[in-house]
């Protein structure tokens, strides 16, 4: 499974960098950044952070 | 040969929005052999509530479709699962275990999960009309269509309420090139019983700079207009009326919701404030009743011996889902061994200035600049609050991001505390 961001709907929030900060995090200007792969470990956080944005654009595909 | 009886059990899910999807989802993960049938008021499938004033639409035939289309939210998707859009439930009896319907059926059901949501709260009456205003409050993708095509006009809309709702709307409402007013007759800013004085008069000189019309207090009171009882039936098709309406302004009321639970009245149940629930999100007496959402009222897993009930998108997911499984595990499939622990936490985004606030502000007696500075929250200001010296909630407003690992790792120190 990977991270896959709808770019066009996010809009910064950063509720996913709360949820998962190993594969999210905003930088200095607050825009996302964010690491596509994960380890299965952190599979639960990475759900949270997809459940978390408030845009729905967060979304795990294999 | 005679048809066999379907022996499944029934389970009713009143409420097609997220908290009723996640039920349903837990259910099916869990692989309950039951039928699941969903009740929506609206006659939409569920969808992204949140996203319905976060960005602006092109001008459309199709604005509803095409909304819809953005937000739909994808889940529940299996034979077991019947959705009854466009279905209320009337009245519910819980001892006989039947729901009747806005069509005059009934329906009997083996388990239930409420999801029924909230409503907007109003002062003044929805969907009527005074001498100078259209009177509307904003909920469901019908009135979503509504507001966006009237802000298309780039009119000028009177917006009362400065809390989530009001001020995402009165972004959207500038961002569309409307003349914006916005009247707060209690506080002095936004997010004031959240953030307290000091950010919430920033926040309120900002809304100023960005050239709303910002009135609170006594002159904002002066404005404030109720829609006249003239129509004693509201039209049955609020679409026949819009075209017809641009003599008068848009007046939205975002003032905070109702829960609605009036159709469990007359079961002995704690409607004070949403539905009563335990930490698995189960209603006592009833072990075959749930509920989920914003209707919920659960025991703060934050604050020992107290109720919370939260208007929260995560809030929602997170208590559908555990009204789910504690469904599935009263009727034999898996157990539940953790009650509901969600922390909250949630964003918004006003005139370009991104806002995070999490835990519990309002319980807290004192507030604590941690960076920056609270009167330049463009700048960054991350702020502690504080009950009796211990932080129980903080709020992140930024432009950019510089204390966003300040703020999580504050974030941190708050849910491990």
């Amino acid at each position: 499974m990977k991270i896959f961001v709808d770019r066009v709907k996010c809009q910064n929030h950063g509720q996913c960098a709360i949820s998962a900060p190993t594969n999210f995090e905003l930088d200095d200007n607050g825009e996302l950044r964010y690491q596509e792969a994960f380890d299965e470990e952190n599979t639960g956080d990475i759900e949270d952070a997809a459940d978390s944005c408030p845009l729905q654009a967060i979304t795990l595909k294999s | 040969m005679p048809p066999v009886a379907d022996r499944r059990p029934h389970i009713a899910v009143v409420g097609s929005g997220i908290a009723g999807l996640r039920a349903a989802d837990a259910l099916l993960k869990r692989e309950v052999d039951a039928r699941i049938v969903v009740f929506g008021d609206e006659p939409h499938r569920t969808y992204n509530r949140p996203g319905l004033t976060k960005k602006r639409y092109p001008l459309s035939d199709a604005l509803e479709s095409t909304i819809a289309e953005d937000v739909r939210v994808k889940g529940a998707e299996n034979d077991a699962v019947t959705w009854r859009l466009g279905t209320g439930v009337r009245s519910a009896d819980l001892s006989g275990r039947t729901l009747r319907l806005s069509t005059g059926e009934t329906f009997e059901y083996d388990a239930l999960v409420i999801a029924a949501g909230v409503r907007p709260r109003t002062a003044f009456g929805d969907g009527g009309e005074c001498a100078l205003h259209t009177h509307r409050t904003l909920r469901g993708l019908g009135d979503a269509r509504y507001v966006h095509q009237r802000l298309q006009a780039s009119e000028k809309v009177t917006i009362t309420g400065a809390g989530f709702v009001a001020c995402e709307l009165a972004s959207l409402a500038k961002e569309y090139g409307c003349e914006v007013l916005m009247l707060e007759a209690l506080r002095r800013g936004p997010f004031e019983s959240l953030l307290g004085e000091r950010l919430a008069t920033a926040l309120g000189r900002r809304l100023v700079q960005h050239g709303i019309t910002f009135l609170t207090g006594d002159s904002a009171r002066e404005l404030l207009c109720a829609a006249e009882p003239s129509h004693a039936e509201p039209p049955p098709d609020r679409s026949l009326s819009d075209q017809s309406l641009s003599d008068r302004s848009l007046f939205i009321e975002a003032i905070g919701s109702v829960p609605n639970v009036e159709w469990l009245d007359g079961n002995g149940l704690d409607l004070s404030d949403g539905v009563r629930v335990d930490a698995y999100m189960r209603v006592s007496p009833w072990d075959n009743v749930f509920a989920a959402g914003d209707v919920a009222r659960y025991p703060d897993p934050w604050t020992a011996g107290s109720l919370t009930r939260r208007e929260f998108w995560k809030n929602a997911i997170d208590t559908g889902d555990l009204a789910g499984r504690s469904l599935a595990s009263s009727l034999g499939y898996g157990s539940v061994t953790s009650p509901i622990g969600y922390f909250p936490s949630m964003s918004t985004e006003v005139l370009g200035l991104r806002i995070q606030i999490a835990g519990d502000p309002r319980a807290s007696d004192a507030m604590e600049v941690v960076c920056g500075d609270p009167d330049e929250p463009e700048q960054g200001v991350l702020v502690a609050y504080l009950r009796e010296g211990t932080a129980v909630g903080a709020a992140y407003l930024d432009k950019g991001a510089r204390y966003n690992s300040a703020y999580i790792k504050l974030l941190r120190s708050l849910r491990e505390r």
